[in-house]
């Protein structure tokens, strides 16, 4: 199938002559605004089920509930009718959406954008913001409340690494892979075998900042076992042998008890000390600020050493074998060692990630490690915008964020749904992501144009639909 | 598209303005007295992820407690609730404690409502001198006074009650030769079930084990398992959501051996969803007969009045240890409560609650607790009694 | 390893094992025509299930038997159906279309699946409760039939009968009817197809729609052998993923073969090793399969092979 298409797409959304006379033609249920006056009454209504009460013994309760709470449910339709009387009749008025002052507010502050962007990438204004940036920072845990201390280190920085490290495999290597958090648990769990918590004992007793090498070469080592029996496989396939093997690992934790005390988990992985000769420093429970700047300071080295990766040698094997494979293979790219050497790098991020997290929490135990999480964190790493360091940790602190924000709106029994609902949104209306990698906005520009496509390796989805 | 698709996000939008408004917590609703002092009782519990049932039953028992203490107006002081989702998941556990501990209202707190997360929060709790009673984290090794968990105070006996329970049972009344041990690779299931099997083993009997997790999609092959095991009883460590499922396939397969469960699986869902299934089966709580008693029934009826449900599994504990809670701070009277003075008190407290009474050693385990016997029969749970005294018998 | 345990587990084996292939096909048509994993499709599953739910609460049969007992399944069947077809409408209209209009990038459409995916399974905890519940009983004839000495349940019977039926119905609709006929072309080559006068956004909705109809019968028929929960979706939601890739993801047949063989192998797991090593051993067959061969049993793709 040729990548290439010449064909040019109409633009959307404007209403010329010609649309308008085939409009004319339709019958009225088939028109757009028919259609969405319908979409509209039933997004009011979905809004006001999602508002309501809890379900009860009844299964029919909360349906019951909500679908006659005719105050409720007629102030969200009568929204939902306003939304669309508003859209429609602006455009019926004026002749061309383009012109309604939403576009106008979105196009302004698109050009704004665009205008900073190109400022902000010099040297001498980029240097100032990223130490701004840090400072900001490492200021941040001593502005805001301990929840916030705990959210910030457990919930965010612990998935930031994570992200980072996905986003090698996923973001540059183009390996889509559904069982990251399977190495977070090899992470983890080696932080508790090496500290002498499992009921098996290691060889010798390590403390947490001496782990994380061992942890780092035993998960290279789980990450190569990985990679190598799934090298001829490409994207999908890929994706469900990397899920079956998270649900190995995770499976092998809760029932393997005579090694990993199975789902009652281990606990009291110590906390990591720090013994420089000179000064030493023990974390304790209560603090979290220095847990969050130790974290900054791995984080950092990371994404210092990954940067200098993306644009080396490596960084453009991996993009070659992301936007070609076979292409890349024909030009003398070693396809196996650099796919090995990503899931190498990634699964050694995601150990780090453990080790933090087992020594933070004191307790591994499998709960941590679900499937779901390693969904989630895939999710992170798309929502930020995947291939670009700075929108990956971007999502992954956003989306890590908002569910314990959601805490103090909503019944925290749905945050979940609402999370859902904001996935759903925003690969609606910014699938690039929030902050997009250069070569990724690039390619989707041109996907726009109808002169490529957005993942220069497969074909589009569905073919063009115009 | 981005015309069907704008209004979406624009309610979505006034959505996310007008939810927060409509969303009054029930404590904050009590009328205003004066010039009280507010205190708080927080909650720290899986309201979502796996288990999220229990998490909500328990929430709604400590809520309950609390309206009904506002509502009889003679505290000194004004009660709020305060619920912290833990996703019963041990790295969330600390932030959804620190939640709590942020909170300087917050004077006790009922749970975390599983071990793991007892686990991960308990250092915090600790470090901050907040009292945590929890209704339902069984593992023994939680009260070790090695873990320095001192501010954990233990609301339930924890498996080793039950599991010997159990197993005096099967040995000494029922006198089975080979007992077939399932546990349900939760943190609860394999906690009761070592106990269980160390139990049995020390009785004399041959003990099998097997594991069916969690959401096994299909329990026809374990149903065959145990009827190919040869044992003749069974104990079921788990929760009656996949109990259920699972007696209905061992009515299917023939099974008539007897089978016994824990507290988990003693609970009226048990037999709205196996049905006929259920029929039998043995259970064991730590509480005594909570059917028969005005103030039991009063508290089922109250709690379906309130939140459309019936009391489930951990509820009435919940419930009871809320009241423990509420009945220390009011012997502060006017005095001003502070979290360690309240703990050291409720350390040191005993209460009669509706499912039992509630009293803690020096290390915050639950003390005493006779375990009693249940079974299912004709669709009604029926109490047998004191399972050390029915197996003296 | 005796002939008659042999039985004993093949049967609850191959029972599993025809549910997950007729969730498979529900991946694998979807993957022919759009070449995506439809994340959220176990939701479909769900949804269904919860429809039969709903309707048989509201009718409450007591003791039903013989004539009763047929109507009631058919009816399960039908409400089942739609309720998963009319679901995966939506999904398609909501998570996918818009981000084809805008050529998405396909991992976007992984993440919005995943979205409508949490969405669907914590609205329905929210609407229905987070509690399992049984749907009543349909048939009080809960005879065993003895096969080789194994039990055999009428529900077993059913589950692969419809199963069979479905399959066989779905495969005659693809290769011989027109609509089918539709499928192919865009599985093969959308494109073309588009050019050659195939309405694509309509094959696609068809799809979906269709996938929808065996999903939402499968969870029917998932909450008559246990019960309904919001989150019974995701399990075998991915176990039936992994089936549509072990057969060829995009492959009908393969999707049957597929979902019969992680049945059998999850059943005989829990016989030799015991339950928690169900999905280890299924994982560990898929990886050495697609270690072997890449594309799965039977090769991919809709338009080719089937």
């Amino acid at each position: 199938m040729s990548s290439v298409t010449t064909k040019t797409r109409e633009p959307e959304a404007s209403f010329s002559a010609t649309s308008l006379a085939k409009l004319r033609h339709k019958p009225w249920y088939k028109s757009d605004a028919f259609r969405r006056l319908v979409m509209c009454v039933l997004l009011g209504v979905l809004f006001t089920i999602m508002t309501g009460e809890q379900a009860g013994d009844d299964v029919f309760y909360s349906l019951n509930d909500s679908l006659t709470n005719w105050p409720w449910l007629g102030t969200w339709v009568a929204v939902a009718v306003g939304i669309w009387a508003l859209i429609t009749f602006h455009s019926y008025l004026l002749g061309n959406p383009a012109l309604s002052p939403v576009h106008k507010v979105i196009k302004d502050a698109t050009a704004e954008v665009k205008k900073v962007t190109p400022v902000l990438g010099r040297r001498e204004v980029k240097w100032p913001l990223i130490i701004a940036l840090v400072v900001v920072l490492a200021l941040l845990p001593t502005w805001v409340s301990g929840f916030w201390n705990q959210v910030m280190v457990n919930e965010i920085a612990v998935y930031v690494l994570l992200a980072i490290g996905l986003n090698v495999v996923v973001g540059w290597a183009g390996l889509l892979d559904l069982g990251f958090i399977a190495f977070f648990a090899i992470g983890a769990y080696s932080a508790a075998y090496w500290t002498g918590k499992l009921p098996v004992s290691p060889p010798v007793e390590l403390t947490p900042f001496l782990v994380i090498p061992v942890a780092v070469l035993t998960c290279l080592v789980a990450g190569v076992l990985l990679g190598a029996p799934t090298l001829r496989l490409r994207g999908d396939y890929l994706a469900i042998v990397t899920l079956g093997f998270h649900e190995i690992i995770y499976l092998l934790a809760t029932n393997a008890d005579e090694f990993t005390n199975g789902p009652a988990g281990v606990q009291g992985v110590p906390h990591p000390t720090l013994d420089l000769g000179f000064w030493s420093y023990e974390w304790t429970t209560t603090d979290l600020e220095q847990y969050w700047w130790m974290i900054m300071v791995i984080a950092g080295i990371l994404i210092f050493l990954f940067l200098r990766l993306e644009h080396s040698k490596v960084g453009r094997a991996w993009t070659a074998i992301r936007e070609d494979e076979v292409a890349a293979a024909a030009n003398g790219v070693n396809t196996v060692k650099y796919k090995l050497m990503a899931f190498a790098i990634g699964a050694s991020t995601s150990g780090i990630a453990g080790v933090v997290m087992a020594s933070k929490v004191q307790f591994v135990s499998p709960a941590s490690f679900e499937l779901m999480f390693s969904v989630l964190v895939l999710a992170y790493v798309i929502f930020g915008g995947m291939g670009s360091i700075w929108g990956v940790m971007l999502g992954t602190a956003f989306l890590a964020w908002l569910p314990q924000i959601l805490k103090d709106y909503v019944d925290e029994q749905d945050r979940h749904m609402y999370l859902g609902a904001i996935l759903v949104i925003m690969m609606i209306f910014r699938p690039q992501g929030l902050i997009p990698s250069r070569r990724r906005k690039r390619e989707l520009n041109l996907a726009k144009e109808g002169l490529g496509d957005a993942d220069a390796m497969t074909e589009p989805v569905g073919g063009r639909v115009s | 598209m981005i015309k069907i698709a704008l209004p979406v996000v624009a309610s979505a939008l006034v959505l996310s303005a007008c939810g927060s408004d409509d969303k009054d917590d029930d404590a904050s609703s009590n009328p205003g007295g004066g010039n009280k002092p507010t205190y708080t009782i927080g909650f720290q519990g899986g309201l979502t992820g796996k288990n999220a049932q229990l998490g909500i039953n328990e929430a709604n028992g400590v809520k309950l407690a609390i309206e009904q203490a506002n509502a009889k107006g003679d505290l000194p002081f004004k009660l709020e609730v305060k619920t912290s989702d833990d996703e019963a998941s041990p790295d969330k556990s600390q932030s959804a404690a620190q939640k709590l501990i942020d909170d300087g209202n917050v004077v006790a707190v009922v749970g975390p409502a599983f071990s793991g997360p007892t686990k991960a929060a308990s250092p915090n709790y600790a470090a901050a001198k907040l009292a945590t009673l929890t209704p339902s984290a069984t593992n023994p090794s939680l009260t070790a006074p090695a873990n320095k968990f001192t501010a954990l105070l233990r609301g339930t006996p924890n498996d080793n009650m039950q599991g010997s329970g159990m197993a005096t049972y099967y040995a000494k009344k029922l006198k089975l030769k080979t007992v077939l041990l399932i546990d349900d690779k939760s943190e609860y299931g394999i906690g009761l079930a070592a106990v269980a099997k160390a139990d049995l083993e020390k009785a004399g009997i041959t003990v099998k084990t097997e594991s069916i997790p969690q959401g096994t999609p299909d329990y026809t092959a374990a149903a065959t398992t145990v009827k190919n095991s040869g044992a003749d009883g069974m104990i079921y460590a788990g929760y009656y959501q996949d109990g259920a499922p699972f007696a209905k396939k061992l009515k299917e397969a023939g099974v008539s051996i007897p089978m016994i469960s824990g507290d988990g699986t003693n609970d009226p869902e048990f037999i709205k969803l196996a049905g006929a299934a259920a029929d039998n089966w043995y259970l064991t709580c730590p509480c005594a007969d909570a059917n028969v008693e005005e103030a039991t029934k009063k508290f089922a009826a109250d709690y379906k009045a309130k939140f459309n449900e019936p009391a489930g599994t951990y509820s009435a504990e919940s419930f009871d240890l809320a009241n423990m809670i509420i009945e220390q701070m009011k012997t502060f009277g006017a005095e001003k409560i502070t979290r360690e003075a309240l703990l050291n008190k409720l350390k040191a407290a005993e209460y009669k609650g509706l499912t039992k009474s509630f009293k803690f050693d020096q290390n915050g385990e639950y003390v005493g607790g006779a375990i009693f016997l249940y079974q299912v029969k004709a669709g009604k749970i029926e109490y047998l009694g004191d399972i050390d005294k029915l197996s003296a018998a | 390893m005796n002939l008659n345990e042999f039985w004993d587990y093949l049967i609850p084996g191959i029972s599993l094992g025809a549910l997950y292939a007729v969730i498979a096909i529900g991946y694998t048509l979807v993957y022919g025509v759009l070449q995506l994993i439809n994340f959220a499709h176990s939701e479909v599953f769900m949804v269904g299930a919860f429809a039969a739910l709903l309707v048989f609460t509201k009718i409450e049969p007591s003791n039903p038997s013989g004539l009763m007992s047929v109507g009631l399944v058919a009816l399960g069947f039908a409400v089942s159906g739609l309720a998963g077809a009319g679901t995966a409408f939506a999904l398609e209209k909501v998570a996918y279309k818009p981000l084809r209009v805008r050529n998405a990038p396909r991992l976007a459409f992984l993440i919005s699946a995943i979205g409508a995916s949490f969405f669907l399974t914590h609205i329905a905890g929210k609407l229905f409760g987070r509690d399992p519940k049984p749907i009543p009983d349909l048939f009080v004839n809960k005879k065993v039939f003895e096969i080789f000495g194994a039990r055999v349940s009428v529900l077993q019977l059913i589950m692969v009968g419809a199963a069979i039926v479905m399959m066989i119905g779905l495969d005659l609709l693809v290769n011989r009817t027109k609509m089918g006929m539709g499928i192919r072309a865009v599985a093969q080559d959308a494109e073309t197809a588009g050019l050659m006068g195939v309405d694509i956004n309509k094959v696609i909705s068809r799809t979906f729609v269709i996938g929808g109809l065996l999903g939402g019968c499968a969870g029917f028929l998932f909450g008559l052998n246990s019960q309904v929960t919001y989150t019974m979706g995701f399990f075998p939601g991915i176990t039936a993923f992994a089936a549509a890739v072990l057969g060829g993801i995009g492959n009908i047949r393969g999707a049957m073969i597929g979902g019969m063989v992680l049945g059998i192998v999850e059943s005989f797991s829990a016989w030799q090793f015991g339950d928690e090593w169900r999905y280890v051993s299924a994982f560990a067959v898929l990886i050495l399969v697609l270690m072997f061969r890449p594309t799965g049993i039977l090769g991919e793709r809709l338009g080719r092979t089937a």
